[in-house]
């Protein structure tokens, strides 16, 4: 046996025996019983038995100001949130979680113990594995690993923190985007950025509170679904901006429609509408004259801040935008500009990170490689723009995907995908944040030597969710909203604050 | 004169006294009311570490049975009669805080104690919560005569139906008073939009406002419950309910047929079906005797569940998920209760067990639908020279055969049922389930059906796609080289194809293995043949019978006939049956003890005679012991009327829900829909339009403003902002746009470009043609993951799961759409030259006036006429000197109407659509 055998024996035989650590999907939800971590009993009841309203932190609804700025539970560290979502998934093993054994099992057979109760979206029968399709490097006084996908990022480090060990316990987009955003994987509860927007208000009354930017040519899988109000009032849910059409759905003034004309116009509205309210004195009038009044700022200030062309070149050759494209870039630097403006949460989804190698564009080491040259630069213009403004601090950014890739190679229906790709993984994968109170230049959890399972600092998207919310100011266990009879959180009956990232 | 007069006092004076008395004796006799002073206090100190979820010390509230058993300590928490000895009121009076209950929380206050003392010395009996009692006949409660018929009883002038006395009884205890009934226009205008969702008709507008009989609001009323429209109103109030939609949900959301069972409702309630039977129907159409195709359509209001046709999904996982919404949607949509809770664990306050879930689960999980990509089970309905054929077909098999294998054919040729999916397939090798959705056979291959009953039947009859020639298909028996059952030669399709081998007569349960080869598949990778489904079966009876041949020709054709399908329900046969089991902890993959369809033995029991199936479900649902269907259907259209429900959580009429505001007229009307007006809709609602309470005038005095700010005591007519559906459904009826056309698929009129964009779906939002731009919004086509969206800004619901109420929000967002959608835009204009047409004049005061009457029903004041022109004369000015802009509002360059005058006049109409009075109903 040559010695790059039995290395290879002595991996294998290490993955196996992880594998017996950790338990298949099935027997591990069955363990679990809800599904995740394990679960008191107590933090059960936190969300589905207990509505006593001593223990839960009621938000004022008023529906004539639902957006008025609020006080979170304590205080809070974020003001505002950025989320980052690349809608597919990008491959952890190509871009931070650097596995150099990994490349020593290259074209071998997967070993059976790790397909074993297992269920993939795609993969049938045994793969091989597939090592890095990058290089890898260590960046920073931090020294985290980025490899030359990201060689922006890669200047950066120090300004995040990287999750390493993100697990979901959903192998398909559509259920796993909803998880990763509303708590839940089937349809129907309100997204991070609607539970946001619902407990904090917002601090501009000229822009929606929470604002959507997509890119990449499609919705994420789950639709709308992933920045709906779910439950919540629907002035929660997330307001589609758009660089392409108006900005905001419905905001231009029809043609031979004047600015003059319609505050003429909105003024006839309302000086009707006063004398309603002299009639009829139902407040619910008074709050309609000023949604009119909202409606006519709004029409100038959306506009205003949904365009770029008005920010300096060298912003524009920071984030890399072209203006008058539907593109991430443009978006990220849209994000910016209306966090800068007192939006509370912004949400971008970019599609295209299904890097499955059916075709040259989701080849982990083709088409990966121009999505990451389509974000890098911007991402690492948003988080440098944000600290030289001194929003970071006050600003949560947040990046990843729904779960994470396989290190085996695709093997759709049985046989080898025409490029190489990687299947949907549940078990481990790789967020990270930055600003918002995060520590800076840090790395909590790994995996193990083939980027397979976590063995340590494991986190689930619940515990993601209670993170956030813990940074904007809110208990996770407290923050509920009374619905079909019971109190409804975020994290639903799960969820821990990551104490460790926490500077 | 003197005696009589002492006399008279001494009597006074005596009743008093007696009076005085009885009221002192009963104050300490007192029964304690277990609901309303026990329960309270439980469920807010006690029931979360003594409940349903938790059992602190083996000891729980919940149940009496178990609240009066040995708790862990060995001690008993509630002695009946005896509270000094019951350790409950030990602990709840310690002074050490580390005994004293509740555990760690403030101490209860004296009062407490003493109601919980007392309530223990009177037996510990616990009273249900008055959801879950069945609906008694409530005396109205009338002003009686007092002192023994000495006064007489006071009459109310303001009442005018039984509703009243209700509503008048609690005014006078909040010491309120009600508002005067509205003016004839208002009430016109509120009655039209509750009853039909939009303006009245012009001629039922001139024949209410020139009526001044006293019976004329009856014939309004009467007329409007009589229109189509009202039909339409309430399936759209419906449809939520049922959480339709025209896509399938999840990623792919592709689009789904089931508009039929829109139409369904909208016809239904035309007809006013008795609401029992409205619901025997959409639970259980399917298992009537001698069902119709109307009766199987309604039962798609359970197969409105969500279906996953994402790759790699796990078709069971998602069967099971809307079985699960679908013993949810039953009890949050037609019961007013959160049955969710008891998914994981026994309800944290109220009377239902886990295991309560899984029973009433069982009565959906034994059905045909498996989430498969075309959804099946589907009603295929023939067209018309078809049909001829399926009678002629039936008949036959009635005279030639039997009744049993004319109806055994009928129902397969309706609906290709029961057949076994492909997907069921198993033991996969060089086979698979092509994208989750079809068992995929290649060379070599080998898969198994599970357990297929072969007991007498020679023949199998199965839709599939051969994709080349040569292939070789065997079927074993049992083993993967079993017995042969048959080999088949499998030729090149042209796409899905039915058809049928013959084999020899079966016996017995099988689990049947398929083999497949195929020379000229040289690829491994390469797919020979593709299933959907596979029918087991016998040839057509009567074979030896005149015209057979004829017979079974038009069988064929009709199997494979073009339709249109509409997904329903359908029970399993017996050898198809699914067993049903507790999942642990609400978790679908641990399945604990296996269960029995029942119903919570907390609530009216199970109809005698009643099978254990939906049906007989049904029949429990809508027996009038039921205590929450009538109440949950009234308390809605109360809801439906008056903006706020009497029990405010139409979704929770449970111990967490709102306390009803007007508890015994919920059950006044309950009681009497059930009886007195058979479940008639119709009936019930004219009651309450009828009512004075409800012909209130909206306006509030400051005082009345200040003690009832909500309106809760309904000392007035709210004021309601219209729904999404007629918001714009007014304005394009204002417009004289609205299209009156009835039924049909969903429509697509005007929308922004770039709504749709799901991933892997190549659907397009293809704007309607003609009328069907104008068609009302309930039949807007509805799509899951990108909802209409400026139906979606005024609070209309996505529609994945089963809304019982929406929350009506006020935004900016709301008031963009108005102004800036060219929907609007467009009802504008028309608006605008309606008003020009209909005054025949050139004068902009009398445009304007005319607008606002056509939009209000009434003649417009002086102030506001002035606000209105002034916007006018500032729109003339601009666009007299300004061609493009006037073309531009105009929006037709070479039209008569393009002109500065209709400009400025098209601005006022969009004024108007915008105005707070138009968009709320007053």
């Amino acid at each position: 046996m040559t010695q790059k055998e039995l290395h290879n024996q002595r991996l294998v035989k290490e993955a196996n025996e992880k594998t017996l650590q950790f338990y298949t999907r099935r027997h591990f939800i069955k363990e679990t019983a809800m599904g995740f971590g394990s679960l008191a009993l107590g933090s059960l009841l936190g969300s589905c038995g207990s509505g006593t309203s001593q223990t839960n932190h009621s938000i004022a609804f008023d529906p004539a100001h639902p957006l008025a700025p609020k006080m979170p539970m304590f205080a809070a560290r974020a003001k505002n949130v950025i989320y980052l979502h690349m809608a597919g998934a990008p491959s952890q093993l190509e871009l931070f979680d650097y596995k150099p054994d990994l490349m020593k099992l290259d074209g071998q057979l997967c070993p059976q113990s790790l397909l074993e109760g297992k269920h993939f979206a795609f993969i049938r029968g045994v793969p091989k594995m597939l090592g890095p399709q990058a290089a890898f490097k260590q960046h920073g006084q931090s020294g985290s690993w980025v490899s030359d996908n990201m060689p922006h990022l890669a200047s950066i480090v120090d300004e995040i923190t990287f999750l390493k060990g993100c697990t979901t316990d959903q192998f398909n987009h559509g259920p796993a985007q909803l998880l990763v955003h509303t708590g839940g994987a089937r349809l129907g509860r309100p997204s991070l950025g609607a539970w946001a927007t619902y407990g904090l208000g917002t601090e501009n009354q000229n822009l929606p509170g929470f604002v959507v930017l997509t890119s990449g040519g499609n919705f994420p899988d789950a639709g709308k679904s992933v920045w709906g109000s779910g439950f919540l009032p629907s002035v929660y849910q997330g307001v589609q901006c758009r660089t392409e059409g108006d900005p905001v759905l419905f905001i231009k003034d029809p043609k031979g429609m004047d600015r003059d004309l319609r505050k003429a116009s909105i003024d006839a509205i309302n000086e009707v509408n006063q004398q309603e309210y002299a009639e009829f004195k139902d407040p619910e009038i008074l709050s309609r004259i000023s949604q009119y009044e909202m409606a006519y700022r709004m029409q100038i200030a959306a506009p205003e801040v949904m365009n770029i062309n008005d920010e300096p070149q060298y912003i524009h050759e920071m984030y890399g935008t072209k203006p008058g494209e539907a593109c991430f870039a443009n978006n990220i630097l849209l994000a910016r500009k209306l966090v800068e403006k007192g939006v509370r949460f912004v949400q971008l989804f970019d599609w295209g990170w299904d890097s499955h190698g059916t075709g040259a564009d989701t080849a982990v080491d083709i088409g990966l490689i121009n999505k990451c040259r389509q974000v890098d630069k911007s991402i690492t213009a948003l988080i440098l723009d944000l600290k030289q403004r001194g929003l970071l601090e006050e600003t949560l950014v947040v990046w990843g995907g729904e779960f994470g890739r396989t290190p085996m190679m695709e093997n759709r229906e049985g046989k080898p995908n025409p490029f190489k790709g990687r299947d949907h993984h549940l078990d481990a994968f790789t967020m990270w944040m930055a600003g918002g109170g995060i520590k800076k230049g840090y790395s909590y959890g790994e995996t193990d030597e083939i980027g397979y399972y976590p063995i340590s600092g494991k986190v689930t998207p619940f515990d993601v969710q209670a993170t956030i919310l813990n940074q904007l100011g809110f208990d996770h266990e407290k923050f509920t909203y009374q619905f079909q009879g019971r109190p409804f959180r975020l994290t639903d009956v799960s969820g821990e604050v990551i104490q460790d990232i926490i500077a | 004169m003197r005696f009589g007069k002492y006399k008279r006092l001494l009597i006074i004076t005596t009743i008093l006294i007696i009076a005085i008395a009885g009221f002192t004796y009963n104050a300490s006799r007192q029964v304690i009311d277990f609901s309303a002073e026990v329960k309270p206090i439980i469920n807010k100190n006690c029931i979360t570490c003594h409940g349903g979820v938790r059992r602190q010390a083996d000891f729980s509230l919940l149940f009496r049975s178990d609240a009066l058993a040995k708790a862990k300590s060995g001690k008993y928490a509630i002695i009946p009669g005896d509270p000094d000895h019951s350790e409950m009121i030990r602990r709840i009076t310690l002074k050490d805080p580390e005994e004293r209950m509740p555990y760690k929380h403030k101490p209860l206050s004296e009062d407490q104690i003493n109601v919980l003392r007392k309530w223990i010395k009177q037996g510990a009996q616990w009273g249900d919560h008055w959801a879950y009692v069945p609906v008694k006949e409530e005396p109205v409660p009338k002003p009686k005569a007092s002192l023994f018929g000495l006064r007489p009883a006071k009459k109310i002038d303001w009442v005018k139906n039984d509703i009243d006395y209700f509503i008048y009884d609690k005014l006078q205890e909040e010491n309120l008073q009600p508002s005067p009934e509205a003016d004839k226009a208002t009430l016109l205008r509120r009655v039209s939009l509750d009853l039909t969702g939009l303006p009245p008709s012009e001629s039922i507008k001139q024949q209410f406002l020139q009526n001044k009989n006293t019976n004329a609001y009856e014939i309004l009323v009467d007329s409007l419950l009589a229109s189509p429209y009202y039909g339409e109103h309430l399936t759209a109030m419906w449809l939520d309910l049922a959480r339709y939609a025209d896509t399938k949900g999840y990623e792919r959301d592709d689009s789904r047929q089931i508009w039929k069972y829109r139409d369904w409702l909208i016809k239904a309630f035309n007809n006013d079906k008795p609401y029992d039977e409205f619901l025997i129907d959409q639970l259980a159409g399917d298992l009537l005797p001698n069902a119709t195709d109307d009766d199987f359509i309604a039962t798609a209001f359970n197969r409105n569940t969500l279906t996953n046709d994402e790759g790699g999904t796990d078709n069971e996982e998602f069967r099971t998920a809307a079985v699960l919404d679908r013993v949810n949607t039953t009890w949050q949509a037609l019961m007013g209760t959160t049955f969710g809770c008891v998914q994981c664990h026994s309800h944290p306050y109220d009377l239902f067990r886990h295991e309560d879930y899984y029973k009433f689960m069982a009565f959906f999980n034994d059905t045909r639908d498996e989430d498969t990509f075309d959804d099946y089970p589907l009603l295929r309905k023939y067209k018309s020279e078809d049909s001829v054929k399926l009678f002629q077909v039936i008949n036959w098999l009635k005279q030639n055969a039997s009744q049993e294998e004319a109806k055994r054919i009928y129902i397969f040729l309706k609906t290709w049922q029961p057949s076994i999916n492909s997907l069921q397939a198993d033991e996969l090798v060089n086979s698979a389930l092509n994208d989750t959705k079809w068992l995929v056979l290649r060379n070599h291959a080998v898969a198994r059906l599970r357990q297929v009953d072969l007991e007498k039947k020679s023949e199998l009859i199965f839709r599939y796609d051969g994709y080349l020639e040569g292939g070789v298909w065997t079927i074993h028996l049992d083993k993967p080289d079993g017995t042969v059952l048959k080999t088949i030669s499998v030729a090149k399709t042209k796409g899905w194809k039915i058809t049928s081998v013959d084999f020899p007569p079966g016996t017995g349960v099988h689990d049947l293995y398929f083999t497949y080869t195929n020379s000229d598949l040289k690829k491994p990778d390469g797919n020979g043949i593709l299933f959907d489904w596979f029918y087991f079966t016998n040839p057509l009876e009567g074979r030896d019978k005149k015209g057979y041949d004829e017979i079974n020709r038009m069988f064929w054709e009709l199997l494979v006939a073009q339709v249109s399908t509409t997904p329903i329900m359908m029970d399993n046969p017996p050898d198809m049956h699914r067993a049903s089991y507790v999942f642990e902890r609400g978790n679908w993959l641990v399945k604990g003890e296996k269960v029995m369809p029942d119903v919570p033995r907390s609530l009216n029991p199970f109809p005698k005679n009643a099978s254990r199936n939906r049906l007989g479900l049904a029949k429990w649902l809508t027996s009038k012991q039921n205590p929450l269907t009538a109440r949950t259907m009234v308390n809605r259209l109360w809801e439906q009327l008056f903006g706020v429900g009497l029990v405010e959580t139409l979704e929770d009429m449970g111990t967490q829900g709102a306390t009803p505001t007007h508890r015994e007229l919920l059950d006044y009307l309950a009681w009497n829909y059930m009886n007195t007006f058979n479940w008639s809709t119709k009936k019930l609602l004219k009651e309450i339009v009828m009512s004075a309470t409800y012909m209130q005038d909206a306006k509030v005095s400051k005082e009345n403003l200040e003690k009832d700010p909500n309106n809760k005591w309904y000392s007035r007519a709210p004021r309601v902002r219209l729904s999404a559906e007629q918001v714009r459904d007014q304005a394009l009826a204002v417009s004289g746009l609205l299209s009156e056309k009835m039924y049909g698929p969903g429509v697509m009129p005007w929308q922004p470009a770039g709504i749709w964009k799901s991933p892997y779906n190549g659907l397009a939002w293809m704007k309607s043609e003609g009328e069907d731009q104008y068609r009302r919004s309930l039949y807007t086509y509805w799509k899951r993951s990108a909802p209409y969206p400026s139906m979606m800004t005024f609070d209309a619901a996505s529609r994945e799961v089963c809304t019982a109420r929406r929350i009506r929000t006020n935004t900016p967002l709301q008031a963009l759409v108005i102004l800036n959608d060219s929907v609007y835009l467009e009802a504008g204009r028309h608006f605008a030259y309606r008003m020009q047409d209909e005054t025949k004049s050139n004068n902009a005061n009398e445009w304007i006036s005319k607008g606002y009457e056509i939009a209000m029903l009434k003649p417009i004041t002086q102030s506001k006429l002035k606000a209105l022109v002034t916007l006018y004369d500032k729109a003339y000015t601009q666009f007299k000197d300004d061609k493009i802009k006037t073309a531009d509002m105009v929006g037709d360059k070479d039209g008569q109407r393009n002109n500065p005058e209709t400009a400025a006049l098209i601005v006022v109409a969009g004024a108007i659509l915008n105005l707070d009075e138009l968009i709320t109903k007053n």
